[in-house]
C-alpha cells in the first residue's frame, strides 16, 4: 500500500494545494484587505506566498521520492513514484503561476 | 482428480442456478458482468434512438417532428442515458467480467455487492425509462442547472426522476468502485506484483479511485437539490442565502472527472489490445501507468473550465485554463506510447485494430478541440453552441465507443467461445467511422456559425439548414453501422464456429481459461512471474486445468480464492466466498422502495423502507464468518495461510476504508458547499447563528469518546484473550448517546426553509445522526456476534471493521460540532 501511496501523493498534494489556492483566492478577494506598504496588494502577496509554499511542498515530496529512506525500492514503483513526483511539481508551477501575472480579483 | 472431474466439481460449486431463476440469485462475476453489459447495451440502443429523434428534428428548419417540451426530454434523456446508464455501466460490466480473469483469480472481492450494484442499476435505470415512456422524463439538460431545475421553474416530477433515479444508479457505481479497488489491490494471482499487473488493471484501479472521489459531489448536489424541491431548503435560491453556482461547482466537480472516468478504461483497453495486435509489448509501461495516474488526478482540477462564462475573476479563469491545457500532456504520453508500440511491433489490420485506429483519429481531434475550448476567449465565443456538443462527442464517442467496440470484438471469443463467421464487422466499422465524422464535423461547423445547443428548431435564414441535414444523414449512417455491430454479435452467439484458445496469441491470463469461460475461471490459480505469463509458459492453461497451481484441490466444496500482499503478491489470506443468494436483488428492490417513496412523496413508507434495508443488511453480514477457528489452511505447494475471518484486515476492512474515502469526499463536499455559500453567496451572514448548546456538545463529546474508545478497548481485550463484551457495551452506550446528541441538535435547529445556513445546519446534523445510528447498529451487531460465538481471539476481523467506522464517526462528529456551533460561539 505504501508504494501506491508514494505514486499518488504528489499529484494528490497538487490537487489539494490547487483547490486551496483557488479557495483562498475567493476568500481574500471577498475580504479585500487593500495594499501593503510596498505598494503590492495583500491579495497578491498572500496568493504568491501560497503558490511558493505549494511549490516548496512539491520539492520536498520529490526529494523524498529520490531519498533511499523514504523512496520505493528500485524498480517499477520507484520509477512511477518519481515520475508522478515530477508531475506534481510541474503541475503546481504551471497551474499556480497565474498568481504572479494575472490581475487578482477583476472579473 | 483428473482435469475433467475437477472441471465438473468446480462448475457444480461455482455456477449459478439453472434457468431464469439463476439471474436473480447469481453472484458470479461472469454472470453479473454479462448482465451489466447487456443492460448497458440496451440503454445504448434507447439513447441512440433518442439521438436519431433529435437529428430528425434538427434535419430541417421549422421542424414540427417534436414540440419543445418533448424535444427537451429527448436531449436530456439522451445525455443522461448515455452518460449514466450506458458508459459507466458498460465499463463496470466489462471490468466485472474481465478483471478476475486478467488478475488470475476466481471472483471479485464482494460477489454479493456486485449483484446488488447491478440490481440498483437495473431498478434505477428502469425508473428513468418509465418516466420517458410516460412523457414525464427529466427535461432540463443532463446537467440540471438550477434555478431552471428549482421548484418554481420545474414544478413537475420530471426533475425528481433525474435526481432520485441517478442517485439510485450511482450506488451501483460506488459499489463497483469499492469492489474494483479492493480486488485489484488484494485479489490477484500469487506472484503478481504491482509491476506485473496487466495494464488494464492499473487503469481500472485509477478509475475506481476516481469514482470514489468524483461521484460523491454529484450525489451530494442531487440530495441538496431534492431537499430544496421537496422541503424548500434553499441551497440554490439566492434570495434565501443560497447560490445556483453551488450546483455548478458540485456538478462539475463530478462532471469533468467523469469524462476521464469514461475515457481511461477505454484507454486501458487500447493499451491491452494494441500490443497484441502489433505482436509486441506495450512501449513504456511505467510511463503509461504514470500518465494514467497523472491524468486522473489532474482531471479533478479542471471543473471550473465548464464555468468560464459565469463571471469568475481573471485569475480564477487562468488557474483552470492552465490546468486544462496541462491535461493534454499525460494524454499525449499515452498516445505516443501507443504509436511507439505500433512502431516497434508488426501491426496487423484485424477488426479490433480498425476500431483502435478509428479511436486515434477521432480522439486526437476531440483532444485538440479540447485545447481550443480550454482557451478562455475562444470558450466565451463557442460556449453553449453546437461546437461544444461536437467536441464532447469526439471525446466520448472517439475515446470510449471505438475502444469498447475494439474490446468487444477482441474478447468476444472468450465470452461466446465462437469466432466470427460473417464479416459484417468491417462494413460496420466503415459506416460508423464515416457516419460519425460526417455528423460531428458538421456539428462543429454549425456551432461556429452560432447554432446554440438544445434549440428545438431554427429559421431558414439562419443558414444552418444544409449543414444540419448533412449532420442528420451522417447520424443515420452511423446508426446503421451500429446496428450491423449488434447483428454481428448476435450471429456470433448463434452460429457455432468454435474459436481456438487464445486466438490473438495474447500473453495475459484471461486467455488461459476455458472458452467460453468457466464459472470458476481457473481450475487452479497460477503463480505469475511476468506481465505476459502465457508467453512465458504456453502450456500454462493445461497445467492449471490439471490443478498444478494453488487451490487445485476442490475437495472442500467451498468457493475459494486468495488474497495477496499488495506489493509482492505473496498469498496472505484464504477467501471463502458466499454462495448464490437472492439477497442482493431483494435488498436492491427494498432500496428502490426507499427511493420511490421519496419520488412520489409518500414519506410514510420511507422509514419502513429504511428499517427493511437495515434488517436485510444485518442478515447480509450475519451470513459471513464462522463459529469455530479453522486455523491456517493449505492452499497447495506446501503453503498455509489463515482464512479471512482470522486476520485483522479482512475484505470488509478494506472495503470499509475505501467506502469511507467516498463518504469523506461527500462530507468534504458538504463543508465546501457551506464555505462557498458563506464566502460567495449574497445574503450572508444569516440573520442569526445557531446558539451553542452545552448539553448537546457534552453529550456529543462523551458519546463519541465512549463509542470510539470502547471499540478500541474491545479490540485490545480481544487481542489479549479477554472477553470484550463490556467494552462493546460501553461503545454501544456511547454511540446511542451520540444519536441523542445529534437528535437534540436537529430539534434545536432553526427552520430549514428560511435560510441556506439553517438548511446546511440541518443537513450536517442529519449526516451526524445517520452515522451515529449506523455505528450504533454496527456495535450492536458486534455484541450479538460475540454472544453467538462468531468472535474469538483469532476471529477478530469484525472488531477491526467496526473500529474503522468508529474512528470515522469520531472525526466527523468533531467537525460537525465545530461547523455548527463555532459561528455562534465567536459571532
Amino acid at each position: 500500500m505504501k508504494d501506491v501511496l508514494r505514486i499518488l501523493i504528489s499529484p494528490v498534494v497538487w490537487l489539494a494545494s490547487f483547490s486551496a489556492v483557488y479557495a483562498l483566492h475567493g476568500f481574500v478577494c471577498e475580504l479585500d484587505p487593500g495594499n501593503s506598504e510596498i505598494g503590492i496588494s495583500w491579495i497578491r502577496i498572500v496568493l504568491v506566498a501560497a503558490f511558493l509554499f505549494a511549490a516548496a511542498l512539491q520539492i520536498v515530496l520529490l526529494t523524498l521520492m529520490y531519498s533511499p529512506r523514504f523512496g520505493s525500492a528500485p524498480g517499477f514503483a520507484r520509477s512511477v513514484s518519481r515520475a508522478s513526483g515530477w508531475v506534481g511539481l510541474v503541475a503546481t508551477v504551471w497551474t499556480l503561476f497565474p498568481t504572479l501575472a494575472i490581475s487578482t480579483c477583476a472579473g | 482428480m483428473n482435469a475433467l472431474a475437477r472441471h465438473r466439481k468446480l462448475t457444480a460449486i461455482w455456477s449459478s442456478e439453472p434457468g431464469w431463476k439463476g439471474w436473480f440469485s447469481t453472484v458470479n462475476h461472469s454472470d453479473v458482468g454479462r448482465m451489466f453489459i447487456v443492460t448497458a447495451a440496451f440503454h445504448f440502443l434507447v439513447g441512440g434512438i433518442l439521438a436519431m429523434l433529435i437529428r430528425a428534428q434538427l434535419a430541417t428548419p421549422h421542424s414540427a417532428f417534436a414540440g419543445p417540451e418533448i424535444y427537451s426530454q429527448l436531449f436530456t434523456m439522451h445525455g443522461t442515458i448515455m452518460m449514466f446508464l450506458f458508459a459507466i455501466p458498460m465499463i463496470e460490466g466489462l471490468a466485472i467480467y474481465l478483471l478476475p480473469k486478467m488478475l488470475g483469480t476466481r471472483d471479485l472481492a464482494y460477489p454479493r455487492l456486485t449483484a446488488y450494484g447491478y440490481w440498483c442499476y437495473f431498478f434505477g435505470g428502469a425508473m428513468l425509462l418509465i418516466s420517458l415512456l410516460f412523457g414525464i422524463a427529466p427535461d432540463s439538460g443532463w446537467f440540471m442547472y438550477p434555478p431552471l431545475t428549482g421548484r418554481i421553474h420545474s414544478p413537475g416530477i420530471n426533475t425528481d426522476f433525474w435526481l432520485i433515479g441517478i442517485t439510485f444508479v450511482e450506488i451501483s457505481a460506488i459499489c463497483a468502485a469499492v469492489e474494483f479497488t479492493v480486488s485489484i489491490l488484494k485479489y490477484r494471482a500469487p506472484g503478481m506484483t504491482l509491476a506485473k499487473m496487466p495494464v488494464f488493471a492499473w487503469y481500472m484501479l485509477v478509475v475506481s479511485l476516481m469514482i470514489l472521489t468524483g461521484f460523491p459531489p454529484l450525489i451530494l448536489g442531487s440530495i441538496l437539490l431534492e431537499l430544496e424541491r421537496a422541503f424548500g431548503m434553499p441551497f440554490f435560491q439566492v434570495e434565501l442565502g443560497g447560490d445556483s453556482l453551488l450546483w455548478q461547482h458540485l456538478f462539475w466537480l463530478f462532471g469533468h472527472p467523469e469524462v476521464y472516468i469514461i475515457f481511461l478504461p477505454a484507454a486501458g483497453m487500447v493499451s491491452t489490445i494494441l500490443p497484441v495486435m502489433s505482436s509486441t509489448t506495450l512501449l513504456g509501461y511505467r510511463w503509461v501507468v504514470a500518465a494514467a495516474v497523472a491524468l486522473a488526478i489532474l482531471s479533478f482540477g479542471l471543473w471550473v473550465h465548464h464555468m468560464f462564462t459565469t463571471g469568475i475573476p481573471h485569475m480564477g479563469l487562468a488557474f483552470f485554463s492552465a490546468a486544462s491545457t496541462l491535461v493534454a500532456v499525460p494524454t499525449a504520453v499515452q498516445v505516443f506510447a501507443w504509436i511507439g508500440t505500433m512502431w516497434k511491433g508488426s501491426p496487423t489490420l484485424r477488426l479490433p485494430m480498425l476500431h483502435i485506429l478509428g479511436f486515434f483519429v477521432t480522439f486526437v481531434i476531440g483532444g485538440l478541440t479540447g485545447v481550443m475550448v480550454a482557451v478562455v476567449p475562444f470558450d466565451w465565443q463557442v460556449h453553449d453552441t453546437a461546437f461544444v456538443t461536437a467536441h464532447l462527442h469526439y471525446v466520448l464517442f472517439g475515446g470510449f465507443v471505438f475502444p469498447v467496440l475494439a474490446g468487444i470484438y477482441y474478447w468476444l471469443p472468450l465470452v461466446t467461445g465462437n469466432r466470427r463467421f460473417f464479416r459484417l464487422g468491417e462494413m460496420a466499422f466503415a459506416l460508423i467511422f464515416l457516419g460519425f465524422h460526417v455528423t460531428f464535423l458538421a456539428m462543429h461547423w454549425v456551432g461556429l456559425m452560432g447554432q446554440r445547443r438544445r434549440i428545438s428548431t431554427y429559421l431558414p435564414e439562419d443558414g444552418w439548414t444544409v449543414i444540419n441535414l448533412i449532420s442528420s444523414v451522417g447520424g443515420f449512417v452511423m446508426a446503421f453501422g451500429l446496428t450491423l455491430v449488434l447483428i454481428g454479435i448476435l450471429l456470433n452467439l448463434a452460429v457455432r464456429h468454435r474459436a481456438r484458445r487464445n486466438p490473438w496469441r495474447s500473453g495475459t491470463l484471461e486467455w488461459a481459461i476455458p472458452r467460453p469461460s468457466a464459472a470458476y475461471n481457473f481450475a487452479s490459480l497460477p503463480q505469475v512471474n511476468s506481465r505476459e505469463p502465457l508467453w512465458d509458459n504456453p502450456v500454462l492453461p493445461a497445467e492449471l486445468a490439471r490443478g498444478d497451481g494453488y487451490l487445485g484441490d476442490a475437495a472442500t466444496g467451498r468457493r475459494e480464492s486468495l488474497m495477496v500482499d499488495i506489493a509482492t503478491g505473496k498469498p496472505e489470506q484464504l477467501v471463502i466466498y458466499p454462495a448464490n443468494t437472492r439477497l442482493p436483488v431483494i435488498l436492491a428492490a427494498v432500496t428502490g422502495v426507499f427511493f420511490v417513496s421519496l419520488l412520489v412523496k409518500i414519506y410514510v413508507i420511507t422509514p419502513f423502507a429504511i428499517a427493511a434495508v437495515a434488517a436485510l443488511g444485518w442478515r447480509w453480514v450475519w451470513q459471513l464468518g464462522s463459529r469455530q477457528d479453522l486455523g491456517d489452511q493449505p492452499i497447495g505447494h506446501g503453503v498455509l495461510i489463515p482464512p479471512i475471518a482470522e486476520v485483522s484486515r479482512p475484505p470488509g476492512w478494506w472495503g470499509s476504508v475505501f467506502l469511507l474515502v467516498a463518504n469523506a469526499t461527500l462530507f468534504g463536499s458538504l463543508l465546501f458547499g457551506y464555505a462557498f455559500l458563506w464566502t460567495i453567496a449574497p445574503g450572508w451572514p444569516p440573520p442569526a447563528f445557531m446558539e451553542p448548546s452545552l448539553p448537546t456538545m457534552l453529550a456529543a463529546a462523551g458519546g463519541v469518546m465512549l463509542a470510539a474508545g470502547g471499540t478500541a478497548i474491545a479490540v485490545r481485550k480481544n487481542q489479549n484473550g479477554s472477553n470484550p463484551a463490556v467494552a462493546i457495551s460501553a461503545a454501544l452506550t456511547g454511540a446511542l448517546g451520540l444519536v441523542v446528541a445529534f437528535a437534540m441538535m436537529l430539534w434545536n435547529a432553526p427552520p430549514a426553509a428560511e435560510h441556506a445556513y439553517n438548511a446546511t445546519i440541518v443537513v450536517l446534523g442529519s449526516y451526524g445522526l445517520f452515522h451515529a445510528t449506523l455505528t450504533s447498529l454496527m456495535v450492536l451487531f458486534l455484541l450479538a456476534r460475540q454472544r453467538a460465538g462468531y468472535i474469538s481471539q483469532r476471529r477478530r476481523g469484525e472488531l477491526s471493521i467496526v473500529m474503522v467506522w468508529a474512528i470515522y464517526l469520531f472525526v466527523v462528529t468533531g467537525l460537525i460540532i465545530l461547523a455548527v456551533y463555532l459561528p455562534g460561539l465567536v459571532g
